[in-house]
């Protein structure tokens, strides 16, 4: 809530100070007195709900160590928007690519992530501009500036991967195609900083982004790299807020932004984050280096324990759940066959054929369009990893319960009755000790295996360790520091799970002759 | 038929059937309270078929059997079933994952819900009966055959049942370890239990049946005494498995 808005507030505030408010704002055309505008229909229990991937500075990034703490010009716009409606802001954040199947889901009301207007986005999303900006193509420091995109012709370009830049290269290079010229190589990467990486590490020539950007940047980067073309795409001019199509909604936002530029809330903000391109200039680079003191910053960050722990967390309750579910499946699989056991049959083939992201993408972005149960807010993201692991985990886990049970030699199962145990009592105290002992190592390689696949999650926004970590080489650009930290708490997990392992497997010494001896003795 | 008075086991007419396969065909038995049984025969006889078929590890298709009088069919309580008749493998199937003491306690813990330490004290009485007490915090896996054997008798006995069936359970044993089997039957018939016993071993058969039953393809050939079974087959079928056997 911005000041002015605290003081209509205060029931205490006399008529002269309304009176004196009142006549401040009458220029700025705010909403006047204690009525707020009228709501649009994206916001919903009193609180907007934005979108963002915080991985585009100045627009949308995390600006410092807590990863939680989204900042930038989006930010402070989706504030001054909240303020504006008298309601609360959610802000969740996500991959780039998740962001408009979250919108088109109702997850959120409102995306705010540094994206372009476009003519096509604008056939399925409403957009409202309230940025202005150029798309610029970028070089490293020393690179001569070009004369037209021509120039460009087979070269590597960087793009961030689900922008509209790629599509925009693309029809760049059907009119070099049509010149007669060879077309530019266009690679996509996921995140904005690794395609800068790119340019730096001098694996891609040129990328495309936004002026507005690469004036934060400028810092960042220390002069290695400037703009050596200013397309003039018509296009390309104006930074939007998407909200799903509704006309009076987009009347709504637009007069809310109008209402924000005429008061000068707009340009404190373009002032806050200084947007005053100058990116032509070069500075003189430094050299690389390893920074002791960040890396070890990160390694002992309270972001990184937390990334760590969310990992961890995955990872442990998805495996348990599966091994709950496989189970009994593992039984119904290795008995007679039945209806249910093809059903089982078909599950496991689905589960292991279909990629682990897919899975995750499906529950997390489809699975809400046809059950709208899962749009509640109760069906976080943690949830959805926990879902959709705990179900592809389990498909594998059922080969595994099912090899260690057929291993287990029948006779035991037929002396266990012969002795009068009950089928319950021959599976609990005869079939499965014998069978976890055989089915403990592939278990504990399949969780170790599913420690890392956690990673995946970051896609739907779970800020599991690896999220974490590209948050923060977003914000920094230190890759090797933020990546070495990451590698270090992996290893860390991994490493206390294999030598749990083997503290297990000492327990099953009546397997080996040898050691059961000397247990024994 | 009625079940002859004074048997502890009587089999009328029993049947066994693997789809089109006549496992077992009409036999018809009665063991007295504290007699030793052997079953002879060639491979595929139907020995252990039948032996499974009195503790109903396979249920029979016709035919009646009765134990202790009492008549067993589909609707028995297995569980009482099982505690009234002890079964010993050929392999042994001790559980590999417990101890010597553990094998022998866990069916009275589990079926007698005997408490921890009372079913102990009775697995190291059956194990001191078999002579193996020595051996009771070992694992299987660290057991000669022999060992392994008296083990899975003790465990057997643990449940305290009145008749015991063998099932060829001198096949994976040495010489020595047999006869030390023959000594622990001998001394079960002589607290009272009633043993039937699968083998293929002749000598041993000889040394421990009161009666021995040959079979050969499903049915009983006959059921005479060791003495007249080895001297004088009755039948065509035994003398000449009995030839094959010395040759």
């Amino acid at each position: 809530m911005t000041p002015v808005m605290a003081w209509f507030r205060r029931p205490h505030a006399t008529c002269v100070m309304v009176g004196i408010l009142a006549a401040m704002l009458a220029g700025a055309g705010t909403a006047r007195a204690d009525t707020p505008p009228p709501l649009p229909g994206f916001i919903h229990d009193g609180a907007l709900t934005v979108c963002t991937n915080p991985t585009l500075p100045p627009m949308t990034f995390v600006n410092g160590t807590d990863v939680k703490a989204v900042d930038g010009i989006d930010m402070d716009i989706a504030r001054t928007l909240a303020a504006y409606w008298h309601v609360k802001l959610t802000v969740t954040t996500m991959d780039f690519t998740g962001l408009f199947p979250s919108l088109a889901a109702g997850r959120c009301g409102l995306v705010a992530s540094g994206i372009i207007r476009l003519p096509q986005r604008e056939r399925n999303f409403d957009a409202v501009a309230y940025q202005d900006t150029a798309l610029v193509i970028v070089a490293r420091a020393g690179t001569h500036p070009l004369g037209g995109m021509a120039e460009l012709s087979g070269r590597k370009v960087a793009v961030q991967a689900g922008t509209s830049y790629s599509a925009r290269m693309a029809r760049e290079n059907e009119a070099l195609a049509a010149a007669g010229h060879a077309p530019m190589i266009i690679t996509a990467y996921p995140t904005e900083e690794q395609v800068v990486q790119q340019v730096l590490l001098g694996r891609a020539f040129a990328l495309a982004s936004q002026d507005v950007e690469l004036a934060y940047r400028r810092e960042q980067l220390h002069g290695r790299v400037r703009v050596i073309f200013t397309p003039p795409y018509p296009e390309y001019r104006h930074f939007a807020l998407y909200i799903r199509k509704d006309a009076h909604d987009r009347a709504l936002l637009e007069q809310a932004v109008a209402t924000l530029r005429d008061n000068g809330q707009m340009a404190a903000i373009a002032q806050k984050w200084a947007i005053t391109p100058d990116t032509t200039q070069a500075l003189g680079a430094t050299a690389p280096a390893f920074h002791w003191g960040t890396f070890f910053g990160a390694l002992t960050s309270a972001a990184f324990m937390r990334g760590a722990f969310i990992t961890l967390a995955v990872a442990v309750l998805s495996h348990l759940t599966a091994i709950a579910i496989s189970l009994p499946m593992a039984l119904v699989l290795n008995g007679r066959d039945c209806v249910l056991k093809t059903g089982l049959t078909a599950y496991v083939a689905l589960f292991r054929g279909a990629p682990t992201l897919l899975q995750l993408l499906f529950i997390w972005n489809a699975l809400p369009q046809f059950l709208p149960f899962f749009r509640e807010a109760w069906f976080t993201p943690f949830l959805a990893t926990w879902l959709s692991l705990s179900i592809n985990e389990s498909a594998y886990q059922v080969e595994i319960n099912r090899a260690a049970l057929l291993a287990v030699d029948p006779a035991q199962a037929v002396a266990g009755h012969a002795l009068g145990l009950s089928r319950g009592q021959v599976y609990r105290h005869v079939i499965f000790p014998q069978a976890l002992r055989i089915a403990l190592p592939p278990t504990i390689n399949a969780f170790i295996s599913l420690l890392k696949t956690t990673s995946l999650a970051s896609v739907i926004s779970v800020q599991e360790l690896l999220a974490v970590t590209q948050i923060q080489v977003a914000r920094t650009f230190e890759f090797t520091e933020y990546y070495a930290a990451a590698l270090v708490y992996y290893l860390a997990m991994v490493f206390f799970f294999l030598l749990v392992q083997k503290r297990v497997e000492r327990r099953f010494s009546w397997a080996d002759q040898y050691r059961a001896g000397t247990h024994a003795s | 038929m009625h079940p002859e008075p004074g048997a502890v086991l009587s089999i009328r007419n029993l049947s066994k059937l693997y789809k089109d396969f006549t496992a077992l065909d009409r036999i018809s038995l009665d063991v007295r309270r504290g007699e030793k049984v052997v079953v002879l025969g060639p491979s595929g006889s139907g020995k252990s078929t039948l032996i499974r078929c009195l503790n109903r590890i396979e249920p029979h298709d016709s035919g009646s059997l009765h134990i202790n009088g009492q008549t067993i069919t589909a609707r028995t309580d297995l569980i009482r079933l099982r505690a009234l008749v002890g079964l010993v493998f050929q392999n042994y199937n001790l559980f590999p994952h417990l101890n010597v003491l553990d094998n022998c306690a866990l069916a009275p813990r589990l079926v007698r819900k005997m408490p921890r330490a009372q079913a102990e004290a009775l697995a190291m009485r059956f194990l001191q009966q078999v002579n193996i007490a020595g051996q009771a915090r070992k694992y299987p896996i660290q057991l000669s055959g022999g060992q392994q054997q008296r083990v899975a008798i003790a465990r057997a006995l643990c449940m305290q049942p009145e008749i015991m069936l063998f099932d060829e359970p001198t096949a994976a044993l040495d010489p020595e370890a047999v006869s030390g089997v023959a000594t622990i039957m001998n001394d079960l018939a002589a607290q009272g239990i009633t043993i039937l016993c699968v083998t293929h071993e002749m000598r041993f058969a000889r040394h421990i049946a009161d009666r021995i039953v040959f079979m050969d393809q499903g049915r009983i050939m006959e059921i005479t005494p060791p003495g007249q079974f080895f001297t004088n087959p009755q039948t065509r079928r035994a003398q000449d498995f009995l030839n094959q056997m010395i040759a």
